[in-house]
């Protein structure tokens, strides 16, 4: 075991600390929120030029062939800057799936126009109703029909769909087992998009299918592994995100250190105040235990399925404890100023919040991890 | 001991239901239940206290001479509980609660005449211009100051989370009259209109998209001397009495109970593959909770309504109503957020009335839990924060 970085990590984060630090801060983030797409264009092509984008694409796609820990790495930066701008979906989630597509020439251009910046994807799987652990499409079909296929259904809470030129969506195929995963155009015919922020800033949307013609290639992964890949993809999406969590966590932290020694009540700084120091204590606490669910999850990342998932729920359910613990306290101590838009606090707050609920929230993640422990 | 309601109150709590039935307007009583903003919108509640005060209801719990009802503190209680249920707007609390026993209990017969109609019948909104950017735990320490000069007060210095201040038409300060003495002793409470040459205010955005916290800006503000509210150097004691009059306000009693029946609403309707979320164990062990605890901070409020006597003084048990209620405030919004699961972190914007319509996948109960659920971490801040109330109350009961 070691938890030194490697040469590629090192640089890696020299790099994500030049490019984000610059721009970690409540006017920019504002500022994004109020544009077109939640997060700046002109930085995502930066991430492309850094190498983000092709962190986790094989070589032979052009890509760095990354690890997970390297990802994860990469995302406690992203997670530090509350960067708005769709890495897991995009080079996470997606790029997963693309790897485990049948027609894999296809999916190398794919993934080369992903590490390019030039093709962002998001993955449209969750349906109003359904659990948010599970990897079966309900309610949205595909049925064959000539060389292709007709898809109809509607999916809920795409992540970052507004900014994305394709969807990976989760459909039964009529006829036939399990769920298949198809790769539809953001502008199919047929296809409705109602697009929403969410609190953090960050895009998504409804999506509705009325009879979207769709290519036989548009079918990436069948039936018969189609709910595999997806569990791993969100997994992986899930480690992402829990890193950047994490990331989110020091950051305020951080943040209420200087707070609470430069806020004067009394005649004194409040961090004199031991109802305070306890406060902070139990902070630091929650941040340093949630890295450590986030090792926990990563040695675990390759083990067989029941395994790996046992572990990421586990810390799942730590880590988003400690967001609310971190976040919540965060605002306490910052008085009237964590409420309002205009300190970094409750930028934070909203992050971990959204995290805690993306692929699962709490109560799910510790009635998967529970059920593990019992079988 | 007779712990079982006096029969005569149920028959109260019937009368008090059909007069909401028959009063309140039902448009208004749909725009409140489905409103996204956490606070009322202005006209609606102003309408409200003009109803109200048509039927003589407006401020119950004011001596009868100034427009109150005469009720026992149980009726009182029956009374907005069933405000609450109904889905009434809320009363412009800074006027009826705050200001208004200040003013009946301190003020000059100019100033209640002036003053106590317009609150009831709700043709002023109020503002609390207490807090400082550098004085909110500790108050004492606040510098706007007042300097009386040729029979006018000459205000100068800043305000901030002054609720509702864009929107109000008067607002009471506490404003420095002493610098050479006690900070305590050299603080006047001031009635001070709004749209006074020198006052500027800026509305704050907060977390959840509303900007109801606002900065007030006062610059060679020149007020009325007789608008000085009992004596000067007195405006710390009245702001005390103002704080400690109404003891139970702060659990938020009715409030949460409304709210944890809307959470359970919300725990019927989601489902998770076609089971309740109501049926989940993990849901229904943290409904038990807030349940039990709401019975309890029920049943403290009731003790403290009672004057129950108990060897603490009797503001530990105040401070045990506001620790508690703000908590169970948080947890119950965020039941009602958790209950949504990942649909609660679309943003709604608080501004459009009515909010958008409502569809099998957003319900109506969807706009408007998560921006209340994100600005009620401030529970535990105003009023007297969680780790101040705890101070207090470790002196109150243990003298530590
Ligand atoms: C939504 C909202 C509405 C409000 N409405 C109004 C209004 O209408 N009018 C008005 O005048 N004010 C209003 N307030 C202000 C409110 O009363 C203050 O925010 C509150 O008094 C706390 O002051 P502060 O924000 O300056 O925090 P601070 O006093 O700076 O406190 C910061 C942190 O330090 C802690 N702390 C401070 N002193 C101690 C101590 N001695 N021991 C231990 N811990 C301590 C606090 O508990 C808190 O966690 C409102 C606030 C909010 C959030």
């Amino acid at each position: 075991m070691d938890f030194a970085k490697s040469d590629i990590q090192a640089m890696l984060l020299d790099s994500a600390d030049r490019l984000l630090s610059e721009n970690a801060d409540v006017e920019y983030w504002r500022h994004q929120r109020g544009g077109a797409l939640g997060f700046d264009e002109a930085r995502w092509a930066r991430f492309a030029e850094l190498g983000w984008l092709a962190l986790p694409v094989p070589e032979a796609a052009g890509g760095l062939d990354g690890s997970i820990e390297d990802i994860a790495l990469l995302n406690i930066a992203l997670g530090k800057a509350l960067a708005t701008e769709p890495y897991v979906s995009t080079v996470v989630l997606a790029d997963h799936v693309l790897k485990q597509a049948a027609d894999q020439l296809r999916a190398m251009e794919l993934l080369g126009d992903i590490a390019g910046g030039t093709l962002r994807i998001a993955l449209a799987h969750q349906e109003n109703g359904a659990h948010p652990l599970g990897v079966e499409a309900r309610g949205t079909v595909a049925r064959a029909s000539g060389d292709g296929y007709v898809l109809s259904g509607a999916k809920i809470m795409a992540l970052d769909a507004p900014s994305a030129g394709q969807f990976i969506i989760s459909a039964r195929i009529e006829g036939e087992e399990g769920t298949g995963l198809f790769l539809v155009p953001a502008d199919a015919a047929g296809l409705s998009i109602e697009p929403y922020a969410l609190i953090d800033g960050t895009r998504a949307a409804d999506l509705a299918f009325a009879d979207v013609a769709l290519p036989a290639g548009a079918l990436l992964v069948g039936g018969n592994r189609g709910a595999a890949v997806l569990r791993e993809a969100i997994d992986r999406a899930s480690i992402a995100l829990m890193a950047q969590a994490v990331g989110a966590m020091e950051a305020a932290n951080k943040v209420c250190g200087a707070y609470v020694q430069e806020r004067k009540q009394f005649g004194t700084a409040i961090g004199s105040f031991q109802a305070i120091q306890h406060i902070m204590a139990d902070n630091f606490i929650a941040a340093h235990q949630a890295r450590s669910m986030l090792y926990h999850a990563l040695a675990n990342a390759d083990q067989d399925e029941a395994t790996r998932s046992a572990a990421l729920s586990a810390a799942r359910l730590v880590i988003g404890e400690a967001g609310q613990v971190v976040s919540r306290n965060g605002i306490q101590v910052h008085g009237g100023y964590g409420l309002t838009d205009e300190y970094a606090i409750g930028h934070y707050f909203r992050r971990l919040m959204c995290i805690e609920k993306q692929y699962g929230d709490l109560i799910q993640h510790g009635e998967r991890f529970g059920d593990s422990i019992f079988g | 001991m007779e712990l079982r309601l006096d029969p005569d109150l149920e028959t109260f709590r019937t009368q008090v239901r059909a007069f909401i039935d028959r009063v309140l307007p039902a448009d208004m009583k749909e725009r409140q239940r489905r409103k996204v903003a956490n606070n009322a919108a202005v006209p609606d509640l102003l309408q409200w206290m003009r109803i109200l005060d048509d039927h003589g209801r407006a401020v119950p719990h004011w001596p009868e001479e100034f427009g109150g009802c005469g009720w026992s503190p149980m009726q009182l209680f029956i009374f907005n509980e069933e405000l609450y249920k109904a889905d009434a707007p809320e009363f412009d609390w800074g006027g009826t609660h705050m200001l208004g026993p200040v003013l009946y209990t301190y003020g000059s017969d100019y100033l209640k005449d002036k003053f106590l109609p317009m609150i009831r019948e709700g043709a002023t909104m109020w503002a609390q211009g207490f807090s400082e950017p550098g004085s909110g735990s500790d108050l004492a320490s606040l510098r706007t100051s007042a300097d009386l000069v040729d029979g006018k007060y000459i205000v100068n210095g800043q305000k901030i989370w002054t609720s509702g201040a864009a929107h109000a038409d008067w607002g009471f300060f506490l404003v420095r009259t002493d610098k050479s003495v006690k900070p305590q002793r050299g603080i006047s409470f001031l009635i001070i209109k709004m749209d006074t040459p020198g006052i500027t205010v800026r509305q704050i955005p907060q977390i959840n998209g509303e900007a109801h916290l606002c900065e007030v800006f006062l610059d060679n503000v020149e007020v009325p001397a007789d608008q000085l509210i009992g004596e000067p150097g007195m405006g710390w004691t009245y702001a005390k009495f103002l704080l400690e009059h109404e003891r139970t306000t702060s659990s938020f009693i009715y409030w949460s109970k409304r709210e944890l029946a809307r959470a359970k609403d919300i725990a019927r309707g989601e489902t998770m593959d076609g089971r309740r979320v109501a049926d989940d164990p993990a849901f229904r062990a943290r409904f038990a909770r807030a349940e039990a605890d709401l019975l309890a901070l029920e049943w403290s409020v009731l003790r403290v309504l009672a004057h129950e006597e108990f060897d603490a003084p009797e503001a530990a048990a105040a401070s045990v109503l506001k620790i508690r209620g703000s908590e169970l405030q948080q947890e119950i919004t965020m039941l009602q957020v958790d209950a949504m699961g990942a649909k609660s972190l679309r943003f709604f914007d608080a501004a459009p009335v009515p909010p958008p319509a409502p569809t099998d996948v957003w319900p109506d109960y969807a706009p408007g839990r998560t921006t209340v659920a994100l600005i009620n971490r401030a529970a535990t801040i105003y009023g007297g924060s969680k780790q101040i109330q705890k101070n207090i109350l470790a002196k109150l009961a243990f003298g530590l």
